[in-house]
């Protein structure tokens, strides 16, 4: 079986250090790089092509949201895990919008990490459990505090099983092949789903999707 | 950096003011004041002074003057009366000796008695004053009178055929040499009024000439004296208006300094937070992190049987746990990353979720245009401006509920927060938080404006101008 190469790239040699003892004792993954700082992240990442970029957001010279950007836009294939000491959402939506794929908090990093690496080497997301916890609790005070409705209800069955598709990184074509619909119904679906939900684009979409704990 | 002692110092100099000295120049000005009253009462009074004198020694030489002239008029009036009765009374004799001649009876009689005491009391109504010379011509003017009375009295006891012959000689040699001697004494009497007359005139001039020096000195002491007063009091005013100017200007630098040392102060101390958090946030946080890393790994590799181990590592864990959850909100607190990480909205947004995670107060984030090229100062500012407000609507107001907006225009960007708690009174409760505030929007140019009511919430508004070459 093929070895999932994964990427570090953090400021602290330590905590590399941790993360690859972490990584290593796995027979499936093999640590292929290692960056100190945003901009060495980009040039290896180009280099080496790994599976797998396991990022710090706080790195000098170029920080961990501008170089997975750059990295997503010019390597698609790669996944991108990001390593946070942030839980709020105004973190994770803009991660998303950098196209990272995994969400982790260092506190749980430990615990999760290995996870994380297969969930995004596997083409789906990652969140830390903790993280869509604080992303409800937020939701929920808000509604109550303004007493709005939660939009979820108005949602209908299908809509909602659209909605954790796409959460989930299936395009348009996957989601009507998966469900024997036509792309254009799927893309009505959609677009009443952003709508419902006051939604711009696919990062709030996965935003919404593990406040409401459809995703984790 | 610079050596702020110099600053210091300087503010030192213009601050060591005795706090007996405001009392003691008011004194000062005081006793100045009196000084200067007293002066000018002085010139007022020599003006009238002067002015009186002038009045009275004039009004009093015009009197004499007119005392004099009417002295040589009576004089001469009497003087010309007494030549006329005497002209008249010698006329008459002489007419009567020459119509005795002929015929006794005549149409007007020769009242020697009449005549003579007509003249007497015209001698008599001469004004008699305390002039020797005067007195003795007018005794003279008697002695003749006497003589030619005399005379004429000799002629009564002329015989018819004797006045013929007489007659002649009594007027040839005896009346008109009388008269003539009588004309001569009268012109002397008349000399002599002239020349008195003269000689007080003079008299008068010299008084008047006096006077007139009197006078011009009195006006040369009073413009002097004026002149001088105003003089005094003009560079008096020219030094007080020198000192207000000198210490306005040490005011309005004082302010100066004030202002950038206050200035100063923000930048360093916004600095000193960011280089603490960055700190807290690599050095220490970032080591506990690998601590935890390290523990866990430690966890694997104990045999899942011994739970005293694993007890120990989980208190370990919890422990570094706790600390790397201290040590993160306080670096956040100090300098929160979002605003280098994120930009300035969503680091405004974390902000208020972080504000509603903690209290009551719901905060809602609006924003139009904000461009994520912002300076780092003007980031600063707001998110602090933010910050200030909303932890003054959470805490002390208790509002339910805040609004922020963060609207960019062309060249300027405005943020507003506004809440529905308590209020405050503007005008006068400013905390340091709201000093703060304005300090910050100060230093970029701005402008804050608070508006309150108590009981109907509060709004902070800041307008920050953007460097031009930006928004061009």
């Amino acid at each position: 079986m093929k070895k999932i190469r994964i990427l570090l790239a953090d400021d602290h040699q330590l905590m590399r250090k941790g993360l690859r003892l972490m990584l290593e004792q796995q027979p499936d993954l093999a640590v292929a790089g290692e960056a100190g700082d945003g901009r060495e992240a980009v040039a290896l990442a180009k280099s080496l092509k790994p599976d797998v970029v396991v990022m710090d957001i706080g790195m000098p010279n170029l920080n961990g949201i501008e170089a997975a950007q750059q990295i997503t836009q010019s390597h698609p294939e790669i996944a991108v895990v990001m390593l946070s000491m942030h839980s709020d959402e105004s973190y994770v939506l803009r991660v998303l919008k950098a196209g990272a794929k995994g969400y982790l908090l260092k506190d749980s990093a430990e615990a999760d990490l290995i996870k994380a690496v297969h969930a995004v080497a596997g083409g789906k997301s990652f969140f830390s459990p903790a993280i869509s916890k604080i992303l409800l609790d937020d939701y929920v005070r808000k509604l109550k505090r303004s007493g709005s409705e939660d939009a979820y209800d108005l949602l209908t069955p299908r809509e909602r099983e659209i909605l954790q598709l796409i959460a989930e990184g299936k395009s348009n074509k996957d989601v009507a092949n998966l469900l024997n619909l036509s792309v254009y119904t799927v893309e009505t679906h959609r677009s009443n789903i952003m709508e419902k939900l006051h939604l711009r684009g696919v990062p709030e979409l996965i935003l919404y999707a593990v406040r409401k704990g459809i995703i984790s | 950096m610079p050596d702020p002692m110099p600053a210091s110092s300087q503010k030192n100099i213009s601050r060591t003011r005795a706090p007996g000295e405001d009392s003691q120049s008011e004194e000062h000005s005081r006793q100045l004041g009196r000084i200067l009253f007293a002066a000018f009462a002085g010139l007022l009074f020599l003006l009238i002074l002067g002015g009186l004198n002038a009045l009275l020694s004039v009004r009093k030489l015009s009197g004499i003057e007119q005392e004099v002239n009417r002295r040589f008029v009576t004089h001469s009036q009497a003087l010309s009366a007494i030549v006329i009765s005497v002209h008249v009374y010698d006329d008459q004799m002489e007419q009567s000796l020459l119509r005795g001649q002929k015929t006794a009876d005549s149409a007007k009689p020769f009242d020697p008695v009449t005549r003579s005491a007509e003249i007497h009391a015209a001698l008599l109504s001469y004004p008699s004053d305390e002039e020797p010379d005067e007195q003795l011509l007018v005794q003279e003017l008697l002695q003749v009178l006497t003589q030619q009375e005399n005379a004429f009295a000799a002629t009564s006891s002329w015989g018819p055929e004797d006045r013929d012959k007489r007659t002649h000689l009594f007027i040839g040699e005896q009346l008109i040499p009388q008269r003539m001697r009588f004309l001569q004494v009268s012109q002397e009497i008349s000399l002599l009024n002239r020349k008195k007359l003269g000689e007080e005139k003079t008299a008068l001039d010299v008084n008047f000439v006096n006077v007139q020096t009197r006078i011009q000195w009195m006006v040369i002491l009073s413009l002097t004296a004026g002149i001088l007063l105003s003089l005094v009091t003009g560079l008096y005013i020219l030094r007080l208006e020198r000192q207000g100017r000198l210490r306005y200007q040490a005011l309005l630098r004082g302010r100066e300094e004030l202002e950038g040392l206050s200035a100063r102060l923000l930048e360093v101390q916004e600095e000193e937070r960011h280089s603490i958090s960055r700190e807290l946030h690599d050095e220490v946080g970032q080591t506990l992190g690998a601590l935890l890393v390290d523990v866990g790994q430690l966890s694997k590799l104990v045999p899942p049987g011994d739970r005293a181990i694993h007890g120990q590592i989980d208190s370990i864990k919890s422990v570094a746990e706790r600390a790397v959850k201290s040590i993160r909100d306080m670096a956040l607190l100090l300098r929160p990353p979002m605003l280098d990480d994120l930009g300035l909205v969503p680091a405004l947004e974390w902000q208020a979720r972080e504000v509603s995670r903690r209290s009551e107060t719901e905060v809602e984030i609006v924003s139009e245009n904000v461009s994520e090229k912002l300076s780092d100062e003007i980031k600063v500012c707001i998110y602090r401006l933010v910050q200030e407000a909303l932890n003054n609507a959470s805490t002390h107001a208790a509002a339910k509920n805040v609004k922020v907006s963060v609207i960019q225009a062309a060249g300027e960007i405005s943020v507003e927060v506004s809440d529905d708690g308590r209020g405050f009174e503007p005008e006068r409760q400013r905390g340091m938080g709201i000093l703060g505030m304005e300090e910050r929007v100060k230093r970029l140019g701005g402008t804050l404006a608070l508006q309150s009511t108590p009981g109907k919430g509060a709004t902070v508004k800041a307008e920050l101008p953007l460097p031009s070459a930006k928004s061009l």
